[in-house]
């Protein structure tokens, strides 16, 4: 399991636009570089991030976004959302050699 | 070649003696005139001149230049060959405190890597080239 | 250093060292080697037992007869206390715990250790400092106490102040020690470099700690 650091706000107003953040511990091997011995590292990227947030009714997408290796060691995605109600987030990460992780955060409204 | 040894293996020739004249080397280290096109690629070259970690100059396509030391722009209105030459092959002959690394000297050094050990940063040729293309950086006229 | 990345290092939730924290906090609390001890077992909850620790390393260590910084201190406690095998310098797991470490000591100004036994290692410390050396023949005061500011390539700079280590640097995208910083700037100047642990670079590291007494430690730092 990799580590991860989830930041959303405490308590927030109902209806209020709230930032989430969200950082995962991952080489982002690009693929493209030599390794100690000369040859190429094999790719290892996350490919996939993506949150759904579940009010206890129904999930909805907030975000999803494709990582390329352009983007740089343990990725920092932070992005913004309506705060509609009380629920559950939940962040996924997929990669190569069958990365996957999810964390399940509660989003509470004041 | 044989195995286990390689070019890069072989101790280098020591450098080649020189005269110092006033705060100059008149003479070119080498039979053989600078090349001023090569000259220029050893100073853009962060592996092998490594001019531009500390000077600017006038080479617009490497970015990233440094200013812990004199713009190279003008040097050649400043600097005779001879001034030149002495400044790139040792300057610390008239400046022991300057942080410029001498490029055609193997005395004196410490801890030197076993990569660089008995090794100049810059070949006789080198040196020249160098000094070729530095000559070539006029200063505007006023 | 940018707003940018000093925005990166103030903000815990955007401070990827934060990660190796949290990987040395579970270290520090799991039992290991064959004493089937962990660090908080002897030690105690990590913020009260190790607050200020890191802001007064290195340390002598009478029984070594030997300066040891606080990896070296970390390894001396996996093989005398926990009967463990020491971690592997620039390891994962030795960063962990020492970015966990260190960070109970963020915000506490540097003291300089007044034991006597220290006091001629760190000026070897500070001779080392101002030798040139490596067929650059440079030495790190005439950077970094003389030209601190100025740009070497693209980069500014700085003034060796080690108050951050382990560090989190852009340029490895990733976590390192002092130490590597160190070997970083030796072959830089095309100098034989010293192996990781070596009395050298802890002396080294004994003046800079010196050299920057009184500020404050912001473990775990980003730095470009």
């Amino acid at each position: 399991m990799a580590r991860t650091l989830i930041n959303l706000p405490q308590a927030p107003r109902r209806g209020e636009l709230i930032e989430i953040r969200a950082l995962i511990q991952h080489p982002m091997e690009t693929g493209y570089r030599p390794g100690a011995d000369g040859k190429v590292l094999p790719r290892d990227i996350v490919r996939r991030f993506s949150c759904r947030f579940n009010d206890g009714a129904a999930s909805e997408l907030v975000i999803s976004a494709d990582l390329f290796p352009a983007i740089a060691a343990n990725p920092y995605l932070a992005f913004h959302m309506v705060a509609t109600g009380s629920g559950m987030l939940t962040f996924t990460w997929e990669g190569d050699n069958g990365f996957t992780q999810t964390e399940t955060v509660a989003l509470k409204v004041a | 070649m044989g195995p286990g040894s390689s070019a890069f293996a072989q101790a280098p020739p020591p450098p080649l003696p020189y005269v110092v004249a006033d705060d100059g080397i008149p003479e070119p280290l080498t039979g053989a005139p600078g090349d001023a096109v090569r000259g220029r690629a050893i100073v853009a070259n962060r592996q092998a001149g490594l001019c531009l970690l500390c000077h600017s100059g006038p080479i617009p396509e490497e970015r990233f230049q440094g200013t812990l030391a004199p713009d190279l722009g003008g040097a050649g209105s400043r600097w005779s060959a001879a001034q030149l030459r002495l400044r790139l092959v040792d300057g610390r002959q008239l400046n022991p405190t300057t942080i410029m690394p001498s490029y055609y000297r193997v005395q004196g050094l410490v801890r030197v890597g076993a990569a660089w050990q008995a090794r100049t940063l810059l070949t006789a040729q080198q040196i020249e080239d160098v000094v070729a293309y530095l000559l070539t950086l006029r200063a505007p006229r006023q | 250093m940018s707003p940018s990345t000093q925005a990166m290092q103030k903000d815990d939730s955007q401070n990827p060292a934060m990660l190796w924290v949290q990987d040395g906090e579970a270290l520090w609390n799991r039992a290991v080697g064959k004493s089937e001890k962990s660090c908080a077992g002897c030690h105690g909850a990590a913020p009260a037992a190790m607050r200020g620790v890191a802001a007064r390393y290195p340390a002598y260590d009478a029984a070594a007869q030997r300066p040891v910084n606080l990896a070296g201190r970390i390894n001396l406690c996996r093989t005398r206390h926990q009967q463990a095998e020491p971690l592997a310098a620039e390891s994962q797991e030795l960063l962990g715990i020492e970015a966990y470490v260190a960070f109970q000591s963020r915000g506490l100004p540097i003291v300089v250790a007044t034991d006597p036994a220290l006091a001629p290692l760190r000026e070897r410390g500070r001779k080392f400092y101002q030798q040139r050396i490596g067929q650059l023949d440079l030495a790190c005061a005439q950077c970094h106490d003389d030209n601190a500011g100025k740009r070497l390539g693209g980069s500014v700079i700085p003034q060796a102040h080690p108050t951050g280590y382990p560090i989190y640097r852009l340029e490895w995208q990733g976590m390192g020690s002092l130490q590597r910083r160190l070997r970083n700037c030796l072959t830089g100047v095309r100098a034989e470099s010293f192996p990781f642990g070596a009395q050298e670079l802890v002396e080294l590291e004994l003046y800079l700690f010196a050299r920057a007494a009184g500020m404050l430690i912001e473990t775990p730092a980003v730095r470009p």
